[in-house]
């Protein structure tokens, strides 16, 4: 049996191995993907902004000072008004800021305004540019509400005492913040992200390759071969999803071990295993459900299509882009049917969590949908045997 | 001879595609698909799940959640929480933050006292938390003068370039609807081209007497009149569901159909160089969502840097979401204008041309 199931598995590698332009369709769109990951980081936590400093006196520069030293929220040029203004047309900043020439005057009167013009386009920038301008309106006055999360003390999260005496200091807002973070680091954009390259790359060559593989079978009329051949119709859906695994292997543990030696990645020791095991059943939910829709369609065309409607849904449904637990219910509930949710959890879960809750919840519904796509598509190939 | 070649190959894989309803549905389906669920990324754009735990239930604590409420579409608070269910959800992914109102905040700040709220964040995602440590202080800031308190030296007086905001997901709905006419245009176009190879045909088109290229672009016209069809579908879902009324429809019929003619021609281009039906589908479909973090598709690309935005320009994507934000929207994402953007489109229409030019001869004889 394993012989079987192994020279229907080398038949498709041979031929990925073959097609150098499908290893290199399945490698680029996730490489693409980390590329853009790395250069959003660098800017996507920081608005544009340019900075007039109009006022000279030394609560102008005391603000000055407040919105330079905020790098985590702006990306800023100090600049004068006339290039500020062509900044702005020329969209190389959302937002112009200004501290007026009569500004220290006016905080004398109690009166000080810092206004700010902003290419209002959409509301996500535009919240966090107000968010930050407000932000550092209020640090004027109580510096402590940066509420910069480098120079809050680590604690247990049970430990948040609001009425904590001496904890907090009196402001003109008089509301004062006592913040606690849950974990002892904030994770990394990029690396957060990562977890959308890898659910990437085993679609695209898992799902995708896998499907379109069978695709090419019928194309090539190998398919009539494998139907009449002795092999049970379990034990061709088998084959094919081992050498969709094998192949998701074969492009993931390269990314994986320069994610590891970069510290993209760095889960605790422990976790390894755990990972390694939602990579693999991943890799097999996938690799399944490409067979199985290789075994349903008929066509390139009609394979091609329904793969990318089913890799669309695995991968933003699953929580690719985005946190499923941050959502609407109904779209939590919808999610709860598709298996790349579960793959997404557990990686985020054994990547960035301390404990393993819930991996083994994933790792059944994973390893679940693949057996089920093996039964599943043993009787769509039995079926098309009878056809 | 051109166009009786043209119309039999375009007759030919129209006859090929509507022989499929199913995959006619399919279409419309994953039209309709991005549309949909590129969503889900507005939607946690903004609004984290917070629990707002209000132990004084004061006249002040109330006007300070109605401040936190406002907090630029900041928090989704969440009341019906005690501190240990809150913190087991919080420890559990669900919430982002918990936020306590003590006992006597509204007794403390009547009396000119400051009142510590107490704050909980799970700063497993930079963005999020980042979010609410500004929020917070945006909604103190709002609470501070709204209240009148007189020590407040300095406010932020803000002036928006448009006259109204544009919300998230509208914005990305809008951009989805270019993004699907790449995945759908550029798959069939391709898979159509890639065929003819797959099935030898074109040793047949290699002795005729017109470039194989004319019947690929007859094949490239049919895969565009479905994915014409699935797009109408995906316009309507969009416009009605999201409640969009285009400002330019005529401008938005216009870039669809341009994407949709562009985006096939891509796709025979890849199908043409790659000759295989499945690593033109796989290709086509992974990199339609790296394209869509950087072609301007969630906001105006060059306030991502100057690399991205340079970048950005290498592809399609960039030049369709600037004309259809400003066909549908009203709206300018891109520093070049509407028409430098259609002809940088009819540029890439043009290298796909020769590329596939170029390279059917080439791969024919190989």
């Amino acid at each position: 049996m394993i012989k079987r199931l192994w020279s229907i598995a080398r038949l498709d590698l041979i031929l990925w191995r073959r097609t150098p332009f499908a290893i290199a369709a399945a490698v680029i769109p996730p490489i693409g993907m980390a590329m853009v990951l790395v250069t959003l980081s660098l800017a996507v936590l920081q608005q544009p902004v340019a900075l007039v400093v109009d006022g000279k006196g030394p609560n102008a520069q005391k603000m000055q000072r407040i919105i330079q030293t905020d790098s985590d929220a702006y990306f800023l040029t100090i600049t004068d008004a006339k290039i500020a203004q062509r900044m702005l047309d020329t969209q190389e900043v959302a937002a112009v800021i200004t501290i007026p020439s009569d500004f220290d005057e006016k905080v004398a009167k109690g009166e000080a305004e810092v206004g700010y013009v902003l290419n209002n386009v959409d509301i996500d920038f535009s919240d966090d540019i107000r968010r930050s301008v407000d932000r550092s309106v209020a640090q004027f006055d109580a510096p402590q509400l940066k509420l910069d999360a480098e120079e809050e003390e680590e604690g247990p999260a049970g430990s948040v005492n609001p009425e904590a005496d001496n904890q907090y200091l009196p402001n003109p807002y008089r509301v004062d913040v006592y913040k606690r973070d849950l974990r002892q680091t904030n994770v990394e954009w990029f690396s957060y992200q990562t977890v959308s390259a890898f659910i990437l790359l085993i679609l695209n060559v898992g799902l995708m390759g896998t499907a379109l593989l069978s695709a090419q079978d019928i194309e090539r009329k190998t398919s009539l071969y494998l139907v009449v051949s002795p092999t049970p119709s379990w034990q061709l859906m088998a084959g094919r999803i081992l050498g969709g695994l094998i192949a998701v292997m074969i492009a993931l543990l390269p990314a994986l071990i320069l994610a590891a030696y970069f510290k993209v990645i760095s889960p605790p020791l422990t976790h390894w295993p755990a990972l390694a095991a939602i990579f693999t059943t991943t890799a097999l939910a996938a690799s399944g459900l490409g067979a199985l829709l290789g075994a349903l369609f008929k066509g390139s065309r009609l394979i091609a299509m329904a793969a990318s409607v089913v890799s669309t849904y695995l991968f933003l449904l699953g929580g690719g882009f985005t946190t499923i637990a941050f959502v609407p219910q109904w779209v939590r509930n919808l999610s709860a049917f598709v298996p790349t949710r579960y793959a997404i959890d557990g990686m985020r879960q054994a990547l960035f969590y301390n404990n393993l809750d819930g991996v083994v919840l994933d790792l059944i519904i994973l390893s679940s949908t693949a057996i089920l796509t093996i039964a599943l598509g043993s009787f769509a190939v039995r079926k098309s045997q009878l056809v | 001879m051109f166009l009786r070649v043209l119309s039999a190959s375009f007759r030919a894989e129209i006859i090929k595609l509507f022989r499929s309803p199913f995959l006619i549905a399919l279409v419309m389906v994953q039209a309709v698909t991005f549309l949909f669920l590129v969503t889900l990324f507005g939607l946690t754009g903004a609004f984290a799940p917070t629990a707002l735990i209000d132990y004084d239930k004061g006249p002040l604590a109330k006007e300070f959640v109605k401040n936190l409420e406002n907090a630029h579409h900041s928090f989704s608070l969440m009341f019906n929480y005690d501190y240990k269910k809150a913190l087991e959800e919080i420890r559990h992914g669900n919430l982002v933050a918990i936020i306590m109102i003590p006992q006597g905040f509204s007794k403390a700040i009547a009396a000119s006292r400051t009142a510590p709220i107490g704050v909980v964040i799970d700063n497993i995602d930079t963005d999020m938390s980042m979010d609410i440590q500004r929020a917070l202080p945006s909604a103190i800031t709002d609470f501070g003068r709204n209240q009148g308190f007189k020590e407040i030296r300095v406010e932020s007086a803000e002036k928006d370039l448009i006259d109204h905001d544009t919300d998230f997901v509208t914005y990305m709905v809008v951009s989805a609807l270019v993004l699907a006419a790449l995945v759908i245009s550029g798959i069939l176009s391709g898979v159509a081209v890639a065929s003819e190879f797959e099935s030898k045909t074109v040793e047949f088109l290699a002795v005729s007497p017109i470039h194989p290229l004319v019947v690929f672009i007859g094949r490239v016209l049919a895969a565009n009149i479905v994915s014409v069809i699935g797009l109408t579908v995906a316009v309507a879902v969009g416009l009605i569901g999201w409640g969009i009324k285009p400002l330019y429809p005529l401008q938005m019929a216009g870039v669809l159909l341009v994407s949709v003619f562009i985006f096939g021609l891509v796709g025979m281009a890849l199908g043409v160089s790659m000759k295989k039906a499945f690593p033109v589908a796989s290709f086509i479909f992974g990199v339609a969502l790296p394209l869509y973090l950087f072609s301007g598709t969630y906001e105006p690309e060059r306030f991502d840097g100057n690399l991205l935005w340079a970048m950005a320009h290498f592809t399609p994507l960039y030049y369709a979401v600037g004309i259809i934000e400003h066909a549908v929207l009203g709206l300018k994402v891109t520093p070049e204008s509407v028409t430098v953007n259609y002809l940088a489109l009819a540029g890439w229409a043009l290298l796909a041309l020769y590329v596939s030019w170029r390279l059917t001869r080439k791969n024919i004889l190989s």
